[in-house]
């Protein structure tokens, strides 16, 4: 089963085509690996999946409704010295049933802190963004994607100056939700990540996309026990010539 | 202490210009946080020029006429935004660059059509405003306009927050983002268009940004910004029309360099981020309660 198919899909970031020929599944329920060197497109096919960035050519076929379609960005995105509590970060995850204009129910306040406490942040509830460290902030930013009661969650690169605390606890959340049934989209850098994480890989390179596995992926790297190996290895990619789907 | 107070019993054209004054404090200061957390604080004072043409425009066409003034005011003001815009998303030039064109072309223009259907006095009034000509219609614009931005900016609240903490965010789902933003350039140009009147289309914008930049020296919250502001705000116009009355200054220039005076004593002396604050603050031990009040 799946809910999000692209067929022939190209996307341009302005004059220059970023990726072409884009085909293929993203299963339901599991966790799928974006990986690529950068440039390779990766944040332009989140764009284009959340339907900011419209297709040049192709179609991307997506069943799950845009209210529950949430996106985790990197946080340098994000404004943090705004004036926002931990608390009111995770309550804006509230908008597809909330809206602009409903007022705030006490039910959802009980589910924002059975968030936090899911996430290890309740003591943080009422501190402002500007003043959290990496990981808290990102255990905050998941916080508002669980609100949202997402079925389609797309993370660009979640662990990135995040605390190993932190990675555990996330890779925990974002596994409850795959086995709940969410199909999760996460931009990776690291092998450790990928083989903890991930259920199967799309790997970009030179402007195509090639299905795998992660333990192709590993294999390719010469990974067959990871335990052996120091955790964060790099992944390097193949040459853009060499590869074409 | 009465005697201080007694030209608000004694003038109606002081009562009038008092109502304009808390009016305008009611609603500006809040758009000034925004602009402020936006990291657009010079956008108003953009806007407070673009509205010039406009207003002189109107004056040419009918005189003193206030509604003529305003309506031409609010009409130039909200053509640049939109051009600025425009222009900004067509060439992909930053949009203060586009903005700061925009203004200057107009601010040329605006003088340009005062002098050429007026005289100096005029343009001084334009520029500059004036309490005695603060009417029943121009009491009516303000009240109007103060009350048309409270509701509305009530009702885009949260998308105007979401909006400046994560724009992709509403995107994702489904909002347009040149609306909420085309929204408050509105709000923003209408209630600089209704200040002029009182403090003169180049001040005007001190009422919205002063008292904005003022409070963040005293609250990290969205909810005491705004209120603060406000505070701020009516304070200055209050203090600010009753020193250029027993002084005998302008009225304009004394709310808006009180509101000054207020931000450079919470700029020396405020509880975040003050030159006080960083030479008083201590690092706080670490088993000491936390109480939110340490800055980052």
């Amino acid at each position: 089963m799946s809910r999000l198919h692209l067929d022939g899909l190209a996307l341009a970031q302005g004059a220059r085509t970023v990726l072409e020929g884009l085909s293929g599944s993203f299963p339901d329920g599991a966790i799928t690996a974006l990986i690529g060197a950068n440039g390779a497109g990766k944040s332009t096919l989140i764009q284009g999946i959340m339907g900011i960035l419209p297709p040049l050519a192709g179609r991307i076929d997506c069943d799950v409704p845009k209210e529950r379609r949430a996106w985790l960005p990197q946080q340098l995105a994000l404004d943090l010295s705004f004036p926002m509590s931990v608390e009111e970060l995770v309550m804006t995850g509230s908008w597809p049933t909330r809206g602009a204009l409903r007022g705030y129910r006490p039910a959802q306040y009980r589910q924002a802190r059975s968030v936090m406490q899911r996430l290890g942040i309740t003591h943080l509830a009422h501190r402002p963004l500007g003043e959290l460290s990496g990981g808290q902030r990102q255990r905050a930013l998941l916080g508002r994607t669980l609100m949202q009661e997402a079925e389609l969650l797309l993370l660009d690169e979640p662990f990135a100056n995040v605390d190993s605390d932190t990675v555990n606890v996330l890779i925990q959340v974002l596994r409850d939700m795959a086995d709940q049934g969410t199909t999760i989209i996460v931009v990776l850098h690291d092998l450790e990540h990928l083989a903890r994480l991930a259920d199967c890989v799309l790997m970009l390179a030179g402007g195509h996309a090639q299905w795998t596995t992660p333990h192709a992926v590993l294999e390719r790297h010469g990974v067959t026990d990871l335990a052996s190996q120091a955790p964060f290895v790099s992944l390097t990619f193949p040459d853009s010539s060499s590869c074409s789907t | 202490m009465l005697d201080l107070i007694a030209p608000l019993a004694d003038y109606g054209f002081m009562r009038r210009a008092l109502i304009a004054g808390l009016a305008l404090s009611l609603a500006a200061p809040p758009l000034g946080v925004f602009l402020m957390l936006r990291g657009m604080s010079l956008i108003g004072d953009a806007m407070a020029h673009a509205i010039l043409p406009g207003v002189a425009l109107g004056f040419l066409m009918a005189g003193f006429s206030l509604p003529a003034m305003s309506l031409g005011g609010i009409l130039s003001g909200l053509v640049v935004a939109g051009l600025a815009g425009g222009v900004s998303q067509m060439t992909g030039h930053r949009e203060d660059s586009a903005m700061a064109s925009f203004y200057l072309i107009s601010l040329a223009a605006g003088v340009m059509l005062v002098s050429l259907g007026g005289s100096s006095v005029d343009l001084t009034h334009v520029l500059f405003g004036s309490i005695l000509a603060v009417d029943t219609t121009a009491l009516l614009l303000i009240a109007a306009v103060s009350t048309v931005t409270v509701l509305l900016l009530a009702t885009m609240f949260r998308a105007l927050v979401m909006e400046c903490l994560d724009p992709l965010f509403l995107r994702g789902q489904g909002v347009r983002p040149g609306l909420i933003q085309g929204m408050f350039l509105g709000l923003v140009v209408i209630n600089l268009t209704a200040g002029f009147q009182t403090l003169g289309t180049l001040m005007a914008v001190g009422l919205m940004m002063l008292p904005a930049t003022a409070a963040r020296f005293w609250s990290k919250r969205l909810e005491g910004l705004m209120g603060l502001a406000i505070a701020i705000a009516m304070l200055a116009s209050t203090g600010g029309l009753l020193i250029s009355y027993h002084l005998d200054m302008p009225s304009g220039p004394s709310i808006i360099l009180l509101a000054g005076i207020v931000y450079l004593l919470s700029a020396l002396f405020g509880r975040y981020n003050s030159l006080f604050a960083r030479l008083r603050r201590r690092a706080a031990p670490l088993d000491a309660p936390r109480n939110g009040t340490s800055s980052a």
